[in-house]
C-alpha cells in the first residue's frame, strides 16, 4: 500500500476529526454529543495505529499500538462516566438537552 | 490501483458517511445502528493496518460495550425509544469551523516524508509484552482510573443520594 493511502489514512483522520468537531458544535442531545465526541478520539486512535504500522523501527510502532490500546480503555471510561451523568441529568431535570443544564448541581 | 488502496477507499468513504449520519438522522436508535457501523468499519481499517490486535480491541469494545451502553443511555432517558429528536438548526458557523479544521490539517500533509514500506505487523504477544512491560505504568494507571470511573458513575445513578 503506497501514495494514495498513505496520506489517505490522515486525511480520513483529519475528516473524522472535523465530523466529531461539528457534532460537538451542533448537537443539543447529551448522547448525540457523546457520540460525537467518540469519532473525534477514534480519529486520534486512528492516527496512532497508522503510525504505528509505518514506524520506523519496532519499539516505536509497538510504542504506537500500546498508546492506542491505553486510550481505547480511556474512551470506554469516558462513555461509561458520561451515560451515568446522563442518567443524573434525566432525572433531575427530566431531558438530556445539554443547553438546560445550566447549574453544576442536580 | 491494488486491492489494499480500494479496500481502503470504500472504507473510509463509508467512515465518514457514517459518522456524519449518525449525527444528522432524526432517531436516536438509527444514530446508535450508524455509529455501530462506523466502529466495525474502523476496526476493517486497523485489520488493513495490519494491526488485529487493535481490530479485535475495536469489535470488541467499541461495536459491543459501547454501541450497548449508549443504547442503554438511550432506553432508559426516554419513554419512547423510537422518538424523533427536536429538529436542531445547523448554522453555517459550525459548518465552516469544521471544514476550516479539516482544511488546515490537509494543508500541513505537504510537510510529511513519503515512504514506499509496506504496513508493519506486530506480534499480539509481543504487543502484550511491551505493553505490560515498558507501558505497565499506564495500565496501571488506566486500571485506577476506571476504578475511579466507575465508583462515581454508580455514585451518580444510585438512587435516594443527598
Amino acid at each position: 500500500m503506497s501514495g494514495l493511502a498513505e496520506s489517505g489514512f490522515l486525511v480520513l483522520s483529519g475528516a473524522l476529526l472535523a465530523v466529531g468537531l461539528f457534532g460537538i458544535l451542533t448537537r443539543r442531545n447529551f448522547v448525540l454529543l457523546l457520540i460525537a465526541i467518540e469519532i473525534a478520539m477514534n480519529a486520534a486512535i486512528l492516527n496512532f495505529v497508522y503510525f504505528a504500522a509505518f514506524a520506523p523501527t519496532s519499539a516505536s510502532g509497538l510504542a504506537g499500538q500500546s498508546t492506542a490500546v491505553v486510550l481505547v480503555g480511556f474512551a470506554a471510561t469516558e462513555v461509561a462516566v458520561g451515560l451515568a451523568i446522563v442518567l443524573a441529568l434525566n432525572r433531575a431535570k427530566g431531558t438530556i438537552n445539554v443547553a438546560e443544564a445550566t447549574e453544576l448541581k442536580l | 490501483m491494488s486491492l489494499e488502496e480500494l479496500a481502503f477507499l470504500v472504507l473510509a468513504v463509508v467512515a465518514v458517511l457514517t459518522g456524519t449520519a449518525a449525527l444528522l438522522v432524526r432517531e436516536l436508535v438509527h444514530t446508535i445502528l450508524w455509529i455501530a457501523v462506523f466502529f466495525v468499519d474502523l476496526a476493517f481499517l486497523y485489520f488493513l493496518l495490519d494491526a488485529p490486535f487493535l481490530g479485535v480491541l475495536q469489535l470488541g469494545v467499541y461495536a459491543g460495550a459501547v454501541t450497548v451502553l449508549l443504547l442503554f443511555g438511550i432506553m432508559v432517558t426516554r419513554k419512547r425509544i423510537f422518538s424523533r429528536e427536536a429538529a436542531t438548526g445547523v448554522g453555517p458557523a459550525p459548518v465552516a469551523l469544521a471544514l476550516l479544521t479539516f482544511v488546515f490539517l490537509i494543508a500541513t500533509l505537504g510537510e510529511l516524508p513519503a515512504s514506499e514500506a509496506a504496513p508493519q505487523s506486530y506480534d499480539p504477544s509481543a504487543l502484550s509484552a511491551t505493553l505490560f512491560s515498558v507501558y505497565g505504568p499506564w495500565v496501571l494507571l488506566l486500571g485506577i482510573i476506571m476504578l475511579a470511573s466507575v465508583s462515581g458513575a454508580i455514585y451518580l445513578v444510585r438512587e435516594g443520594r443527598e
